[in-house]
């Protein structure tokens, strides 16, 4: 009898130790389910749907959704632009960061402001920075850029009224904003390999060309992989820059696709058409980010 | 060979320090144009104020709630922050200590998560919301950015494997419960990353615009970022004014940068942050 009890107290003690463990996830199970699992399921069934958000009547429409995505001129506009803000922006950002990176850790005079201004465009929210340069690139004469120029018997150009150079300059404001950010990460690492990797290739008479080349790159391609991911799924995924410097216009010449998403779902009540567009939207960051860290660990291991 | 390199450090200070300059300009040309009238603005952007010109600030603060704003923004902020790190470490310190099939599993579930971009759960969000009422709130708000403690509990949870076991079983065998060792224990230990996750929770949290712009319309309930953003329209000629706001609105960010710069640093190489 005694002995019953015990197991049967030693069982309780055991249990509510668990209870009490898998307790500590409950609140995480909870955003988890609420923040993610139904809505990413409301996401899929609506794309294939008509649903347009307020009447209870939808009808079962199959793919029609998913061809709109891929034809409609406004939504491939939108797919256009993001890939080349996130490309571009990728790799402007890592060709300029990785010899600022470089510089930033020689010794010279004023070495700690410099690296303070050059990180701090990453301090502040992009898109007060986005709505600050969209007075600086005003097309009018009064814009600050165009003051300048005129100076000089230039211009006005029109910065944010022509599409291409809308586009141009939206991705320029964004590395503007990035590099120094970038920079200090890769400072970071190149201030991790060893110094006499250095000594002994400067006797061996290695140039500081074939030192970058052959010791520096080499070991920087983790920080690569890190900076990479950050500044290729941050660019699918902008909405803020573009959307404060430009609206997405002129036309849809920077409307990016979560701009497209939230106008088509929120602003005209298409949520069949836009949550197709989400699930696409989701299906190119994956596939990307699994590529790229494909690529990377195999880069990694060739280096190592 | 000395002169030759003291020679090379000179040009590299001169190179960079141009650099810098330009790379800066923005902020200058924000700052010294919130000391000039409209007028000085529009003739030269650039140049300095000719004399000390402070009615732009008692513009901006007679037209624009940027107190409102300000606390709106302190609340959403803090609040946030505060219960992400809860959630984040309180899930952290339960997979540690009960690894079972389930919470593996569960483990990989929230990583496939942590890789859905918001933009694709933004509008099912967006009507559920609105369908208890929280739409236009700044509760609402906390709500949607509690699904950032994902990315809290990943890097907690890196953090925490590194707390020494055997302090969690000295203080069990001395009786201590498992939410005492949570409380008292695990949480002290895991300062450090708990102050780094916070600080770019924070950044996150303060400079977001696209969950505002979507969530909030009434103007009593404008985060700072949104506030700038509808004070475009209401300062589209007065440039000035304008640029006074952001500079206000840009204040507590500095103050917050200069104070938590090692940790910013520090959290950016501990694994590349900010999602």
């Amino acid at each position: 009898m005694a002995e019953t009890i015990r197991t049967i107290r030693a069982r309780y003690e055991q249990w509510s130790g668990i209870v009490a463990n898998q307790l500590f996830l409950l609140p995480i199970a909870a955003v988890f389910l609420l923040l993610f699992v139904i809505p990413l399921g409301q996401s899929f069934f609506y794309s294939l749907t008509d649903f347009n958000g307020y009447s209870r009547k939808m009808n079962f429409v199959g793919a029609k959704n998913y061809f709109r995505a891929f034809t409609d001129s406004a939504m491939t506009a939108s797919l256009g632009f993001t890939f080349l803000y996130a490309i571009a922006t990728t790799l402007i950002v890592t060709m300029l960061a990785i010899p600022l990176a470089v510089m930033l850790d020689r010794k010279f005079f004023g070495r700690d402001f410099v690296r303070a201004v050059f990180f701090f465009p990453a301090i502040p929210s992009i898109a007060v920075l986005g709505l600050v340069w969209s007075f600086i690139l005003s097309p009018l004469g009064s814009g600050a850029i165009n003051t300048v120029l005129q100076l000089v018997n230039l211009g006005p150009v029109p910065w944010l009224a022509d599409s291409a150079l809308a586009q141009l300059s939206t991705i320029l404001v964004s590395v503007w904003a990035q590099t120094g950010w970038h920079a200090i990460l890769y400072l970071a690492y190149i201030q991790s390999i060893p110094a006499d990797l250095y000594e002994a290739a400067t006797i061996d008479g290695a140039s500081p060309r074939q030192q970058f080349f052959r010791i520096t790159l080499p070991l920087l391609v983790p920080a690569m992989t890190v900076s990479q991911v950050l500044l290729l799924t941050g660019g699918l995924k902008v909405f803020d820059l573009p959307f404060t410097l430009t609206k997405g216009g002129p036309g849809y010449a920077t409307t990016t696709m979560t701009q497209a998403i939230i106008q088509r779902g929120l602003g005209q009540a298409k949520f069949g058409e836009a949550s197709a567009l989400a699930v696409v939207f989701m299906l190119f960051v994956l596939v990307i980010v699994v590529f790229q860290i494909v690529v990377a660990r195999r880069l990694e291991r060739q280096f190592q | 060979m000395n002169a030759v390199k003291r020679r090379g450090a000179i040009l590299t200070s001169i190179v960079m320090l141009a650099l810098a300059v330009v790379v800066g300009l923005p902020f200058y040309y924000i700052v010294v144009n919130t000391l000039k009238t409209q007028r000085e603005t529009a003739i030269a952007p650039l140049g300095l104020p000719s004399s000390l010109y402070l009615d732009n600030y008692l513009t901006v603060f007679q037209t624009v709630p940027i107190l409102q704003s300000f606390l709106n923004t302190l609340y959403v902020t803090a609040i946030s922050v505060v219960l992400m790190l809860l959630i984040g470490s309180m899930a952290a310190y339960g997979m540690i200590m009960r690894k079972s099939h389930f919470n593996r599993w569960f483990g990989i579930a929230l990583l496939l998560a942590f890789m859905v971009p918001f933009q694709t759960t933004l509008i099912p969000l967006y009507q559920a919301l609105a369908g208890i009422h929280m739409v236009d709130t700044l509760n609402g708000l906390i709500a949607m950015y509690s699904a950032g403690s994902i990315f809290c509990y990943f890097l907690i949870q890196g953090y925490m494997r590194t707390v020494p076991y055997e302090i969690i079983e000295a203080a069990r065998i001395d009786g201590c419960s498992t939410f005492g060792i949570y409380w008292r224990i695990v949480l002290p230990l895991i300062r450090p990353i708990l102050i780094t996750v916070g600080v770019f929770q924070t950044m996150w949290v303060w400079n977001d615009f696209i969950t505002p712009n979507v969530f909030i319309s009434s103007s009593g309930k404008q985060t700072l970022v949104l506030q700038v953003y509808t004070a475009v329209s209401q300062f589209s000629v007065n440039w000035p004014a304008f640029m006074t706001l952001t500079v206000i609105v840009l204040v507590p960010v500095v103050i917050f940068f200069i104070a938590m710069q090692k940790y910013i640093v520090k959290g950016l190489v501990s694994g590349g942050v900010k999602a």
